[in-house]
């Protein structure tokens, strides 16, 4: 019984670390309806910049998340205006292979700045396990499920109840239609976009006190942000929330009963058959794969 | 034979020579392993361009099939003592299968969320090979046994290597060259650009699109064996890597994707200058040609999106074009007759819609209509906008099926038939109209007229005949040669014509095709539709240019709400109190009687 409750614990926390990754992901794509293949590596970068402000400013992460959060925006916003401004009307592969191109290219960067070796921030507070009733927590993977349920119910507040949060909902259904509205789409899309890279920028020094940064770093945690984000239903923010929770729990039991290292083929299948199914994903309202 | 000495044909074959000769001529270690990786990659990006350029779905998982290769070319020889030459065609049928498994479920999804899946498959076979250690060794990876001689596909020399490459290289290059020219090659083109008008003219687009992935699977499975012999060391984290999918489709997107020459020239001038560079820039780590390698596809994407062939490829041809050439020999076909035709007599039954009808939700976009054309009539469908006319429409072509109710032809063989799918209902002699005009903008007007004509023949030059005679009947043989995205509205009208009518229908449906002409345009399109009759069509056409309507139509039907409100020869149908209320509203009647 305690086995089945800490995997259930362990699941929805590392749901957690998960949903904060995959909200940037789904804003991004929920407002400029592109498909990020960088966000990855933008969490990689954040997670680069943490580690950085660790050992030459001393800092904790959870004290460098202004830093991060601020280059992470500059950087999305970067992006936005400069590769994907352009491509905005462009065929469909043409905004696939500029992201995959940032992706690549970010990824190098890391490699010939840092090498391939793992850099782990040496933090005390957030890496030590308390345990309530025989199962155990740690407590930033508890911070960072708070986190990231404040984040998302935040983000969903001010898509309904802000003029800026009603652009970017209109700009999703129709792009012109917004603009002919009075909507400045370019801007809106900087902000959407930057906002997406800083909440990854949030996750980046959240995790990094229990993960180590390197350079594929961000591969490994966005494959998994995608099959959350297509499961949820693309740019659905409640969607993205409950799929990091799914995914969590199925990546703990998964990595229980049938192995740690099919973990992923499990959740991969779930991921192809669910898009077989229902290419929308199982929240979207049915235009998530146009 | 004289084809060879065309200035295009002897360029691109020097071109291609080259590849073997330079190196033999410099005899280094270097330029052999760059002249077959060259080789090699730009096979891959031709096999990718398969899927991902003709059919236009952007897989970046491509190196499953890769790994499958390798992999069983590897495992064979290792395990079996079975030679790669018959290892490397295990390989093939493995990954065929695979992507059948793949293409399946995911034909459907578009864009980014197809490469999504594939990046999928791929991340599963990787774990799947490393997770089965005992047997693929696992993430340490495998050694193939280091036998040598022509057997083993393994050689002291380089150059032995770069022939089997170069002939790889050949042989990937002929097949995409016949894709590209064949039917089966307009058709990728067709199910890519649009869908529903490929369908219209009898493409079935989920066999097309599974087709290019089986084909496009094999062929990187070949080059995947060989490569494995080649590095003579596997692993998965090299043979079924992402990093390896991308560079794969980024070649294809430099040189130009869906062209046959693109990947080749991508490969050609991209991968020698990052090999270069990561041997000038080792100094700076790692990462360096892979950082050459983004960037590189960023500024791609920016200022190049149609790659090297489609921004300089027609400049080039021209310049080649002025090299000698020798006269070719050209001949004409005539159009082959179709002796089996069965036309009906005319005045009998030859479509029919029974009772159908069609719920949107709520809507009930078709209630209880029936109606019935006979051959060699022209029947008009009139009604206000929203009456339900384009949903009939489309029940009548087979692109939307009706709740209840049934929709029959008469066959060519004279039997009465109920098609289920668009392409069926083409192949039982239905051609059809949009009312938006679907044009395949890329192609010429000739290419767009052939789709059609190729459902009755595999052969290039019968249908080429069959639009060349197809053009003359509905005034487009001046513009065959022009881009179909040049013409002008009343041309892509008439192009939306002669493409259904080159499927050689007994029955044409025209959806508007006088809407939004000129009145010239509208004088030569009416001509058009009495020559298209006179040759022994049936017609069924929904209008709402009244005049051309009254003047062509033998018989009216007029749909309003969904239901068919009246039915009979022009002149009744339009002096019809309720017919005119449709129109008009009530508030007319009552305007006129006061």
């Amino acid at each position: 019984m305690s086995l089945l409750l800490q995997l259930l614990v362990n699941g929805l926390l590392l749901g957690g670390s998960y949903a904060i990754i995959s909200i940037g992901l789904t804003l991004i794509f929920g407002v400029v309806r592109i498909v990020n293949f960088a966000h990855g590596e933008f969490l990689m970068v954040g997670m680069y910049v943490v580690w950085l402000c660790a050992q030459h400013l001393g800092l904790h992460p959870y004290a460098s998340i202004p830093i991060v959060v601020l280059i992470l925006f500059g950087l999305g916003a970067l992006m936005q205006r400069n590769i994907i401004q352009p491509l905005l009307s462009a065929d469909g592969h043409i905004q696939i292979f500029a992201t995959v191109g940032v992706s690549t290219a970010l990824l190098n960067l890391a490699l010939i700045l840092f090498g391939a070796d793992i850099r782990k921030v040496d933090a005390s507070f957030g890496t030590q396990p308390f345990s309530i009733g025989g199962i155990t927590f740690v407590s930033g993977q508890l911070i960072t499920f708070v986190v990231a349920i404040v984040v998302a119910t935040a983000l969903h507040l001010f898509l309904r109840h802000t003029y800026t949060g009603r652009a970017f909902r209109a700009l999703a259904q129709n792009r012109v239609a917004a603009a002919l509205m009075g909507v400045n789409v370019n801007a809106m899309y900087v902000l959407a976009f930057g906002m997406g890279t800083a909440l990854v920028g949030l996750a980046a020094a959240l995790m990094t006190v229990q993960y180590p940064a390197f350079p594929t770093v961000g591969s490994y945690f966005v494959l998994t942000a995608f099959v959350i984000v297509v499961l949820g239903g693309m740019g659905s923010l409640p969607g993205a929330v409950i799929g990091a929770m799914f995914i969590g729990l199925i990546d703990s039991f998964a990595g229980y009963y049938v192995g740690p290292d099919l973990k992923e083929v499990v959740y991969f299948l779930v991921f192809l058959s669910i898009l077989s199914i229902r290419p929308t994903g199982l929240f979207g309202l049915g235009q998530g794969s146009e | 034979m004289t084809k060879l000495l065309q200035p295009r044909t002897y360029v691109s074959l020097l071109a291609l020579l080259a590849l073997v000769l330079i190196p033999l001529a410099i005899q280094s270690a270097f330029v052999f392993h760059l002249a077959i990786q060259v080789c090699v990659f730009a096979s891959l990006a031709l096999a990718w361009n398969i899927v991902g350029g003709f059919t236009g779905q952007l897989s970046l998982g491509h190196a499953v099939f890769y790994g499958i290769g390798s992999y069983t070319a590897g495992l064979l020889v290792a395990q079996f003592g079975i030679t790669p030459w018959l290892g490397m065609f295990a390989g093939a049928a493995i990954s065929m299968l695979t992507a059948l498994v793949i293409a399946y479920p995911t034909m459907r999804l578009r864009g980014p969320f197809f490469s999504l899946a594939t990046i999928a498959f791929l991340e599963v076979a990787r774990l799947l090979i490393i997770h089965e250690e005992s047997w693929t060794g696992g993430s340490a990876g495998l050694n193939v046994p280091l036998q040598i001689g022509l057997p083993w596909m393994i050689f002291r020399e380089k150059s032995a290597y770069l022939f089997v490459a170069f002939g790889f290289l050949v042989f990937t290059l002929f097949i995409s060259w016949m894709i590209r020219r064949a039917r089966f090659g307009f058709y990728l083109i067709a199910v890519r650009e649009r869908v529903d008008a490929a369908r219209a003219v009898g493409v079935n687009a989920a066999n097309a699109k599974m087709m290019a992935a089986v084909i496009s699977a094999a062929l990187t499975s070949l080059i995947g064996s060989f490569h494995g012999m080649y590095l003579t060391f596997l692993e998965p984290s090299s043979a079924f890597s992402l990093e390896m999918s991308i560079q794969i489709a980024m070649f294809a997107l430099i040189g130009g994707i869906g062209t046959v020459a693109g990947p080749v020239i991508g490969t050609v001038l991209v991968l020698p200058v990052a090999e270069l560079a990561r041997g000038w820039l080792s100094a700076f780590g790692n990462g360096t040609h892979g950082f050459v390698y983004g960037l590189l596809l960023v500024v791609v994407v920016l200022f190049f999106p149609r790659g090297i062939v489609g921004h300089l490829g027609l400049r080039v041809l021209k310049l080649i074009d002025q090299l000698p050439s020798w006269p070719l020999a050209i001949q004409k076909a005539a159009a082959p007759q179709n002796p089996n035709i069965h036309y009906a007599p005319k005045g009998m039954p030859i479509l029919r819609a029974v009772n159908i009808e069609k719920r949107f939700g709520g809507l009930k976009a078709t209630e209880n209509v029936s109606i019935t054309l006979h051959a060699g009539e022209i029947l008009g469908i009139i009604g206000p906008n929203g009456a339900g006319k384009t949903t009939i429409f489309n029940q009548l072509s087979g692109f939307i099926r009706p709740d209840k109710g049934k929709v029959e032809v008469l066959d060519m063989n004279g039997v009465w038939v109920s098609p289920t799918s668009p392409e069926l209902f083409a192949r039982a002699g239905i051609g059809r109209t949009f009312q938006i005009v679907q044009p395949f903008a890329g192609m010429s007007v000739l290419e767009n007229i052939m789709l059609g004509a190729y459902l009755h023949t595999k052969h290039r030059a019968d249908a080429e005949a069959i639009a060349r005679e197809v053009a003359e009947l509905t005034d487009l043989t001046q513009l065959l040669d022009s881009e179909a995205r040049s013409l002008t509205i009343g041309g892509m009208k008439r192009l939306e014509v002669a493409r259904a009518l080159a499927t050689r229908p007994r029955i044409l449906l025209l959806d508007e095709v006088l809407a939004g002409l000129n009145p010239s345009d509208v004088v030569r399109a009416i001509a058009m539709i009495r020559r298209i009759r006179d040759s022994g069509v049936s017609v069924l056409m929904i209008e709402h240019l009244m005049q051309a309507t009254m003047a062509l139509s033998d018989r009216i039907v007029v749909i309003d709400l969904g239901r068919v409100l009246r039915e009979g020869a022009p002149i009744d149908v339009v002096n019809d109190i309720e017919v005119i209320q449709a129109y008009l509203g009530k508030g007319y009647t009552h305007a006129e009687s006061s």
